[in-house]
């Protein structure tokens, strides 16, 4: 134990002296919240759309008002010569809503009125917003100032739980949050270690009496030092910035997060371990830490949209299972019932990187 | 300058993992970013408390499951069960149908179903809650018109006090009518590439010189700095433009993207980006001394750029105080450039501005690079 603490106070201490790895570590993980948090969502507000009156009437008018109040929709003027395709292969709207001709006539007479809404679906998330959006806005439209009867046969009440206004910074702020320690705490281990292989400091530590467990469970413990720092700085900003709390039981959660910590740090080492030169190790985690994490965890969209072929890889991904713990926590607070399951895994995974890297360590103690 | 471009290009040739860092991330990349950023929402698991178990509440379950947009995750006994599994993210939605509900529909009177939808992705639940009213609004008029319902329904829908029609909204998707999600994705991620790429690829070519420190070797050639300067960027941008090729190939043949415009307006502006990329890659490496210190640079770079450039969320998304720090990343003109020339088909008397934009960052970022580079050389 001794000499574990001894061999993390080491790896302290050299990451204080490197002012560019120091500032990365702790610095970074904020901005990339910050940045990230606000920047990633698909609540669009404020689109440009054209409108098209054809019919002029007092009838059109109000309608058009209905789609001038609301927050999503931001009206451009637009010449009723021009054809609205034109505004969209300009970029100026992303949507045109053309009123036909005889709408106001034909809601006189109780008929159903022609609109129509032309979608710029180059962005198919988007162009479903927009279609979801007027629609609502439409049918509200017909309960108040059109004939569509009050009584309907069926009447919905939807409910959204757990982040009622729809706030996209609930969602990604969690994701980024596991991001951020998916990606800081193995680049700084990974460099440790491949730096002792690098500048063969390595040769000390085999000649030294400290066995290969021990070393590693040292520099993995410091490492988890720094998660940790990055961890309580960014949750700070989740509970103030973001607005978040926990939902429910937080155990699971705080379980996790040392097993989270243990496992991204082990996954540094095996890499720095694996590959002796800087360089190539950064790139490797940035594989490993970034992109796997940012595609095959969910958190931008969810991981069932990803197709099969692809789907089953992020099994593997360890950032999937912290981050739902992550938003199981602050959002769902389904507890130790829910998230059981996910805590075992990632002590699994963490196990099996603390292994491999041992087993490195091993080998190349044996084969010099 | 044609020895010094011929040892660059020597130089390149013999450095494998250069070479390997030009093929193998840009196929890497759109290949993934393409295939698992997909925004499509479908097959919700929606859990079913049917207290009623009635034809009519029966069949309101079927409108709901056959939509291609929910699918039944089994059936509940009560709404605590059902309340219990959502938090536990077994299912995404649950519905409630009221005991009385045939009753009701049968006398004349609102029956009242419960929707709970897990909005903790803001984007699911928006379109999910599209979906529920669009499915119900139509049930409604369908039953309407069968007239198996109370009279009471179809008198106050035939018959309106004030004898007002409504208004039929009619929506037309246009440009991608399948509403396939990777063509939004994969042209935002071509730019991301070019750039992100082009600067990872240029800051290891310029460090490498540092790191041997063979840069008085080159400072004593015949040549100026202006020729080294060329001697270094031509090879480059040669290699990255061989790239533009092969990822507009890739787009074309997997992701299948129309291409309805001028391609050759895409290449220009897939140059500049790549030059753009080449500048901020110099620009970073003239800040540092190892391959290291480079790489740990671009990792304070790229967030930025990646993520105010609208080429993964729209940027009509992000808050409004930040979109116009958009307009200064080259990533978000190219964005739009490639969107609209290849999805929409527009030409260049409407894209110039954004090719113009893009030009003057290039020329400001090379300028800046060349800049530093020469101080460092002097």
């Amino acid at each position: 134990m001794r000499r574990i603490l001894a061999q993390a106070r080491k790896e302290l201490i050299q990451i204080r002296r490197d002012k560019l790895a120091l500032t990365l570590a702790l610095l970074l993980p904020v901005g990339l919240l910050l940045l990230l948090g606000t920047s990633i969502s698909l609540s669009v507000t404020e689109l440009p759309i054209v409108v098209q009156d054809l019919d002029n009437s007092s009838a059109s008018r109000s309608l058009l008002d209905a789609f001038r109040q609301s927050i999503t929709f931001h009206v451009v003027p637009w010449p009723v010569t021009k054809p609205p395709m034109a505004a969209f292969t300009a970029n100026q709207a992303r949507a045109a809503l053309v009123i036909e001709h005889g709408f106001g006539r034909e809601l006189a007479r109780g008929g159903a009125g022609q609109v129509q809404i032309l979608i710029d679906a180059s962005d198919s998330n988007t162009a479903k917003l927009i279609q979801g959006y007027s629609t609502q806005i439409v049918a509200a439209w017909n309960r108040t100032a059109g004939g569509a009867q009050r009584l309907l046969p069926v009447k919905s009440h939807i409910r959204l739980w757990y982040n009622p206004g729809r706030v996209t910074k609930k969602f990604y702020g969690p994701g980024i949050f596991v991001l951020g320690l998916s990606m800081f705490p193995p680049l700084l281990a990974a460099l440790a270690m491949s730096r002792e292989g690098e500048q063969q400091t390595l040769l000390q530590v085999y000649v030294s009496s400290i066995p290969a467990h021990q070393f590693l469970l040292g520099k993995i413990l410091a490492f988890m030092a720094i998660a940790a720092a990055e961890w309580s700085i960014m949750m700070t900003l989740l509970f103030t910035f973001f607005d978040l709390s926990f939902a429910g039981d937080p155990t699971p959660f705080l379980v996790a997060s040392v097993l989270y910590a243990f496992c991204v740090s082990s996954y540094g080492t095996m890499l720095g371990a694996a590959i002796p030169s800087q360089a190539a190790a950064i790139q490797a985690v940035a594989l490993g830490g970034f992109l796997l994490v940012f595609l095959l965890s969910g958190l931008i969209f969810p991981v069932e949209n990803i197709p099969g072929g692809l789907r089953w890889l992020s099994n593997f991904v360890w950032g999937r299972y912290y981050m739902e713990i992550v938003r199981d926590a602050l959002l769902e607070g389904g507890g130790w019932p829910a998230m059981w399951f996910n805590v075992v895994v990632i002590g699994i995974i963490g196990s099996v990187f603390f292994l491999l890297a041992w087993r490195k360590m091993r080998r190349m103690q044996l084969s010099i | 300058m044609a020895a010094l471009i011929a040892k660059e290009f020597a130089q390149i040739g013999r450095d494998k993992r250069l070479r390997i860092s030009l093929i193998v991330p840009p196929v890497l990349q759109l290949l993934l970013f393409g295939f698992a950023l997909n925004a499509t929402v479908d097959n919700l698991r929606l859990g079913i408390v049917d207290f009623d178990r009635s034809p009519e509440s029966r069949d309101l379950i079927a409108a709901m499951t056959q939509s291609g947009a929910f699918k039944s995750a089994g059936a509940y006994a009560s709404a605590e069960k059902l309340g219990e599994d959502i938090s536990r993210g077994k299912v995404d939605a649950g519905i409630v149908l009221p005991v009385g509900l045939s009753r009701d529909l049968h006398r004349g009177q609102q029956a009242d179903v419960q929707v709970l939808l897990n909005a903790m992705n803001a984007n699911t639940a928006a379109i999910a809650q599209g979906y529920t009213e669009g499915v119900l609004g139509t049930w409604n008029q369908v039953k309407l018109k069968s007239g198996e319902l109370h009279a009471r329904f179809s008198q106050i829908g035939s018959a309106p006090r004030n004898l007002r029609g409504i208004a039929a909204l009619h929506p037309a998707f246009l440009f991608n009518p399948g509403l396939v999600s990777s063509w939004f994705v994969v042209t935002g991620t071509f730019g991301l590439l070019l750039t992100l790429n082009g600067s990872l690829v240029a800051s290891a070519a310029m460090v490498k010189e540092r790191e041997a420190g063979t840069v008085e070797q080159l400072l004593m050639t015949p040549a100026g700095t202006g020729e080294i300067i060329v001697a270094k960027i031509a090879p480059l941008f040669l290699l990255l433009c061989g790239m533009v090729l092969f990822a507009t190939a890739l787009i074309k043949v997997v992701f299948q993207i129309p291409f309805r415009g001028n391609l050759l307006i895409v290449f220009l502006g897939a140059a500049l980006c790549v030059l753009c990329g080449i500048a901020i890659g110099t620009f970073l490496a003239t800040f540092t001394r190892t391959a290291r210190q480079a790489q740990l640079m671009s990792f304070f770079v790229n967030p930025p750029l990646s993520s105010l450039s609208g080429a993964l969320t729209p940027v009509e998304a992000m808050p409004h105080w930040m979109q116009p720090l958009t307009l200064v990343n080259p990533i978000r003109h190219f964005g739009v450039i490639t969107r609209a020339a290849l999805l929409k088909g527009s030409g260049l008397d409407i894209l110039w501005p954004n090719i113009l934009a893009l030009a003057g960052i290039t020329l400001v970022l090379l300028v800046l690079s060349v800049w530093r580079f020469r101080k460092q050389l002097g």
